[in-house]
């Protein structure tokens, strides 16, 4: 008798109402304070400076205007700054991920000798602060000739977000179905085969993952971009933004618009994305 | 899922297609460059590359904008590249640029000992002395508008080998809302027992009359101001250039820390002051909250534009012969640059009356100006103000200036002064220290 009215109020769980309220209620409220600082820098975006200067950042704008996106645009010439971040990002989100795939495979599945070791060097790697960097990498590149060149930032990039990737396929492809790649191999499979017919189809969902996590965190990329890229027509989206700090002054409306327009690529990448990261994450391997 | 795989391998191809076409186009990339470094040769057309960090509608933006044009036109067979940099993009990496192939021919830099001074010692910027005497630049500048220009083997700023040039200067005033004023029935102080009773009037009024960014700069500027007015440019010399001894428990500093606290308990200066940042100050001036603002000519353009609701206008610190103020950024050539004589004659050009005229008109404060040639009267009222400064001698540039990290520990100390956790004679204390630990390791 006691267990049945249990079972119905599972079935039926939106009767637990006030509890849900509250939590719905404090959801939102964070929601309002996370969005709180975007929704600033939208209103003070569409603001003329004569407007800010009157009412403050915290008002609505007494008219509408697109003059700051407009000016900003032309000022740092965007149209040039989208096609190196778009270029920079994707090219590192392509060879990071290959470079992870290649060195887990060793790692995870071939279970090379030493590779706790190697795995420990990856985390270190990992964990090195870029400003550390700094000097090696300068010297480094103008050895080469590859000073302010998009293809040293590439090749930089590519190593450092690799070795995240390396460390996160390898612990993923440690547990790996032993029978399916046993049942690969007894069916005639070389390595090359068992890696690209086998071992990336099944772990797709991840490399689409680190693939948009690579994209994201190279495009927000400021310093090291900062430091090696030095004409204007080779730098990134987020050193364009940072072209309007002054020593002193500070263009209130202009600096909005810049981080609206610093934003808006990633939100939109991000928007179609979001699919392949809901899915990859809630992926399981043995299908 | 067959087709969502083929899609999956599809992009994955396009994605290698566009990586090596990338990869083709950086190879090429850094081939082009390779030749510009090679030398150049009077038939070959010539390419000065130029930074700045100044904005398009800025007085020096207008300015050298058309110092450029003039330069072309004068040489046509060479063109000049401008790049406009951030001011902390230029502050960062300006060490590593000037070090290697990629380094402009010119470039803005910001004056100091720990900027300008540290890459003259590490032997990165032109001595310009012997242009700058052939020339007559230095002539055209004021002895402490050179102080910025010329710096010692140990990279301290005052004397020695010139290593800038200063195209234009900035000093800090008194920027006043004219309507609040004349609402009040107030009249323009001209002496400082005036200016405090002015304040007084707007006190008991219910108005706070200072706007204040105790956060950033403008606090240690009033503190500095209150300082200057019982220094004389012996003391400016000890503080800044390390001739002679400066005593923090002396009669400038303890009257200056003081007053400051006593602005502060009479209610000129709010104790919130010490969260307000320098563009929120500027901002609740312009909007009419605040009667008085004191800052630097930086703000002139600005409030030019932006100030409509009322009427304002500027004087000198009531009773100061001393300002703060300095040069303004400085003009400096790396080492590597090429084509330097060319360099020269593009500073010549921006330098010459025509330009410093058309600076002025533009609301900066220029180093060589026809002044019957200023148009607006605000402009006019700028230099002039700016003229009578200079020629009593009386740039004290600013106080952060002496030590290395010096502009955060005024900043702290400063609004512990304001919201009452120091007493002055805490707060002279607490600054002291290490600006003498610096000049120890100078030996100075």
């Amino acid at each position: 008798m006691t267990s049945l009215p249990l079972k119905s109020s599972y079935k039926k769980p939106h009767k637990a109402g006030i509890g849900r309220f509250f939590v719905l209620a404090a959801l939102l409220i964070v929601l309002l304070v996370v969005l709180l600082p975007f929704a600033i820098v939208i209103i003070n975006a569409f603001k003329t400076p004569e407007d800010y200067a009157t009412y403050g950042p915290l008002s609505w704008p007494t008219a509408w205007s697109i003059d700051g996106i407009v000016e900003f645009w032309q000022r740092v010439d965007y149209s040039q700054k989208l096609l190196n971040s778009l270029l920079i990002s994707a090219s590192v989100a392509v060879i990071g991920v290959l470079l992870s795939l290649l060195n887990a495979f060793a790692l995870g599945i071939g279970r090379i000798k030493g590779r706790i070791w190697l795995l420990i060097l990856f985390m270190v790697a990992n964990t090195l602060p870029q400003e550390s960097l700094v000097y090696p990498l300068y010297y480094l590149s103008k050895e080469f000739d590859l000073y302010n060149t998009r293809f040293v930032v590439i090749l930089i990039f590519s190593v450092i977000q690799s070795a995240f990737g390396t460390y996160l396929l390898s612990s993923v492809f440690s547990t790996f179905p032993k029978e399916m790649l046993e049942a690969a191999m007894l069916d005639g499979c070389n390595k090359l085969q068992l890696l690209f017919k086998i071992i990336v189809p099944v772990s797709r969902p991840t490399l689409a993952v680190l693939f948009t996590f690579f994209f994201i965190w190279t495009w927000n990329e400021f310093f090291l971009p900062l430091i090696l890229l030095i004409s204007n027509d080779r730098q990134t989206v987020p050193i364009a933004v940072g072209v309007l700090q002054g020593q002193r002054n500070m263009e209130a409306t202009l600096s909005s618009a810049s981080a609206l327009l610093g934003i808006l690529p990633c939100f939109i990448f991000f928007l179609i994305f979001q699919r392949t990261l809901t899915k990859g994450i809630a992926a399981g391997s043995v299908k | 899922m067959s087709t969502s795989k083929s899609t999956f391998r599809l992009s994955f191809m396009l994605l290698l297609v566009l990586l090596t076409s990338i990869l083709a186009a950086c190879g090429s990339e850094s081939a082009t460059t390779a030749p510009s470094g090679s030398t150049t040769t009077s038939n070959e057309p010539r390419t000065i590359k130029l930074w700045h960090y100044e904005g398009a509608n800025s007085a020096m933006g207008i300015a050298w904008a058309e110092s450029i044009k003039q330069f072309q036109a004068a040489n046509p067979g060479v063109t000049i590249q401008f790049e406009e940099k951030g001011f902390e993009q230029i502050r960062q990496t300006a060490g590593m640029v000037l070090n290697s192939n990629e380094t402009p021919d010119i470039l803005e830099y910001n004056k100091g000992n720990a900027t300008a001074g540290l890459l003259s010692t590490q032997g990165l910027l032109t001595d310009l002395s012997d242009v700058a005497t052939q020339r007559g630049w230095d002539k055209l500048l004021s002895s402490s508008l050179q102080t910025t220009a010329r710096y010692d083997d140990k990279g301290v700023m005052g004397a020695g080998k010139w290593f800038g040039v200063p195209n234009y200067a900035e000093y800090v005033m008194v920027y006043y809302n004219k309507d609040m004023f004349a609402k009040a029935n107030l009249q323009v102080p001209t002496t400082f027992a005036e200016f405090e009773a002015v304040m007084d009037a707007f006190v008991k009024q219910g108005v706070t009359p200072l706007s204040v960014g105790g956060a950033e700069y403008p606090a240690q500027q009033i503190f500095y101001e209150l300082v200057l007015s019982k220094a004389n440019r012996e003391f400016v010399n000890a503080f800044q250039l390390y001739q002679g001894d400066v005593d923090f428990r002396g009669p400038e500093f303890t009257y200056g820390a003081e007053k400051m606290a006593e602005w502060v308990s009479k209610g000129y200066i709010s104790k919130d002051a010490t969260g307000i940042k320098a563009e929120d100050m500027g901002v609740a001036f312009t909007n009419g909250t605040f009667p008085i603002m004191i800052s630097g000519s930086w703000w002139y353009g600005r409030f030019s534009d932006e100030i409509k609701g009322f009427e304002w206008g500027t004087f000198l610190f009531p009773g100061n012969t001393l300002h703060p103020g300095s040069s303004g950024n400085i003009w400096a050539v790396p080492t590597n640059a090429k084509n330097k004589d060319l360099v020269y004659d593009f500073i010549d050009i921006t330098m010459s009356q025509e330009i410093q005229t058309l600076l002025g008109n533009s609301g900066g404060v220029p180093v060589n100006a026809d002044v019957s040639k200023i148009t607006n009267d605000k402009n006019k009222e700028l230099i002039q103000n700016f003229d009578a400064i200079s020629k009593a001698d009386g740039l004290a540039f600013y106080p952060d200036w002496p030590a290395p990290g010096y502009y955060d520990i005024l900043v702290a100390n400063i609004q512990e002064l304001i919201d009452g956790t120091k007493t002055p004679s805490e707060m002279l204390d607490a600054i002291a220290i290490p600006y003498q630990e610096h000049r120890a390791t100078l030996g100075k």
